[in-house]
Parts: structure tokens; C-alpha cells; sequence
């Protein structure tokens, strides 16, 4: 058995046109298998789910923010190992939730596990994270020798 | 440009009352208008995007955008009575039941 998550904003977009709709009709097909919300493991009775994400580069740091509504800081982990950033963690679910008779249930629990790897080099021990409004930002600051150094050519 | 996206979300419906719950990740608790009235409730919740640079992302899932959902809701709700609690960016509002609606238990004699 397995859940995809519904996604509101397809039915919203007007139908697809031309080359362009059908690659986005494409895209759609790879979030849907690829990072499609909650999915029930038959084998383990575990579900995964597949948290959206922001990566920005700035001139001296990368930017990671994780939205992660209704979960406990505590249950966030967080490694960085050559150079590969892993967010891990589970959001258990309300125990009052459990109990009542469902009419809709789009929101995703579970254990979720996310690896970015970075191009540059990072202060391993300057990384700073904080959760705020159900957005986890995590700050990587670039080693000197990453960060983009302008050289001068002179014109002959 | 305002990207309008459905928050996910729980209904569930227990003796006394039915449930909403919804995620709203990057929404402060002040962001967030909740409309009922007979037969419908609407809720509304604005990401801030002050400090946002679209230009320097290299992956983008997130996005800018701002949460809408309404949901239809039948007879039998006490709209006054109604609450709604935010917690780590999650809604949930409580809709009690009207006593008519409300679940009988029939006894056996």
C-alpha cells in the first residue's frame, strides 16, 4: 500500500501546452515517485516523508532552510561528513490525531533523510542552525580559500 | 508574483467536535486570517519574505508564497465556539458540535 501525497497546486495550473507542458508534466511525474510526501513501508511499518528545501549560495556561506512543521528541534539531526550536509530526523505523530475518525490525512510523519553535497569546502565548526516558525536554516560558512577571488587581467 | 499554495492538511471528527489541522511552515502566528461562517471556513497565511534573494538559490522547493484554503463545512458546528491554536506551525482549529449533531449513545435496555 502506498500514500502520494495530493498536490493541490496541479489543479490549479492551467493544462498543460506544447513541449512545455509536457515537460512540466514530466517534472511532475518525478516529484510525485522522488519526494511525493508520505509513503508507507510495507516491510518496516514505517512511513517516509521528503521535506521541501531552499539552498542558496552567498558570497561567504551556503544557506540550507528545511520547512519542518509540528516537529521537535530535539528530534533534528544534523552531520556533516566530507563535505556531505544530511538532515535527518522524525516527526512523530499527536497522539490525539491518532484517535479521532479521519475525513482528510495530507500531512506526512515519519522518518525523513535528506543529503546535499557541497561544492566548496565548509567551516565544519562554524555551522549554525535554528529552528523558527517550522523552518529549520542551517549556515554554512565557506573556507577562505572557497570563497571567489577576482583576478585582475590587464589588457596588453 | 504571489504564489497561492493549499496547505496540506488533517480532518478529523471526533464525538464532540471535528479537527482541522494544517501546516504552515515559515507563517508567523500574526500572518494568519481565519474566516468562518455558516456552512464555510477560509484560512489565509502570509510567509515573510523580507529578507529572501530568489537570485542566489540553487535549489528551490520552498519558494515565496502565501497559504489559502477554505473547506465546506456542514450543519451542526457551533461557529461561535469555535478556537484555534498555533504551534510550532501548526494550525489546528477546533469546531465543536452542535448538541444535535453530537454523537448519541443508544443503551440497550
Amino acid at each position: 500500500m502506498s500514500l502520494i501525497r495530493w498536490n493541490p497546486t496541479r489543479e490549479l495550473t492551467a493544462w498543460p501546452q506544447g513541449v512545455f507542458g509536457m515537460q512540466r508534466e514530466i517534472n511532475r511525474l518525478f516529484e510525485d515517485t522522488f519526494r511525493g510526501g508520505m509513503r508507507a513501508e510495507e516491510n518496516t511499518g514505517k512511513s517516509f516523508w521528503t521535506p521541501a528545501v531552499d539552498i542558496a549560495e552567498q558570497q561567504n556561506e551556503y544557506v540550507v532552510k528545511m520547512e519542518l512543521p509540528g516537529i521537535n528541534k530535539e528530534d533534528v539531526k544534523i552531520t556533516l561528513e566530507s563535505n556531505v550536509l544530511t538532515i535527518r530526523g522524525e516527526k512523530k505523530q499527536e497522539k490525539e490525531t491518532r484517535e479521532g475518525s479521519y475525513r482528510r490525512a495530507e500531512r506526512s510523519y515519519g522518518s525523513f533523510q535528506r543529503s546535499f553535497t557541497l561544492s566548496t569546502t565548509v567551516k565544519s565548526d562554524r555551522i549554525d542552525a535554528f529552528y523558527k516558525d517550522g523552518v529549520l536554516t542551517v549556515t554554512l560558512p565557506k573556507v577562505e580559500e572557497a570563497k571567489p577571488v577576482q583576478i585582475e587581467v590587464k589588457v596588453k | 508574483m504571489e504564489n497561492i499554495i493549499i496547505p496540506v492538511a488533517d480532518v478529523y471528527e471526533t464525538a464532540e467536535e471535528f479537527v482541522l489541522k494544517l501546516d504552515l511552515p515559515g507563517v508567523e502566528k500574526e500572518k494568519i486570517n481565519i474566516t468562518i461562517q455558516p456552512g464555510r471556513i477560509s484560512i489565509k497565511g502570509e510567509v515573510d519574505t523580507t529578507h529572501r534573494d530568489e537570485a542566489r538559490l540553487l535549489l528551490r522547493e520552498i519558494g515565496l508564497k502565501t497559504y489559502y484554503r477554505e473547506f465546506n463545512l456542514g450543519e451542526g458546528i457551533q461557529h461561535q465556539a469555535a478556537r484555534a491554536e498555533f504551534e510550532q506551525s501548526v494550525l489546528t482549529v477546533i469546531l465543536p458540535k452542535t448538541d444535535a449533531a453530537k454523537a448519541k449513545i443508544i443503551s440497550i435496555r
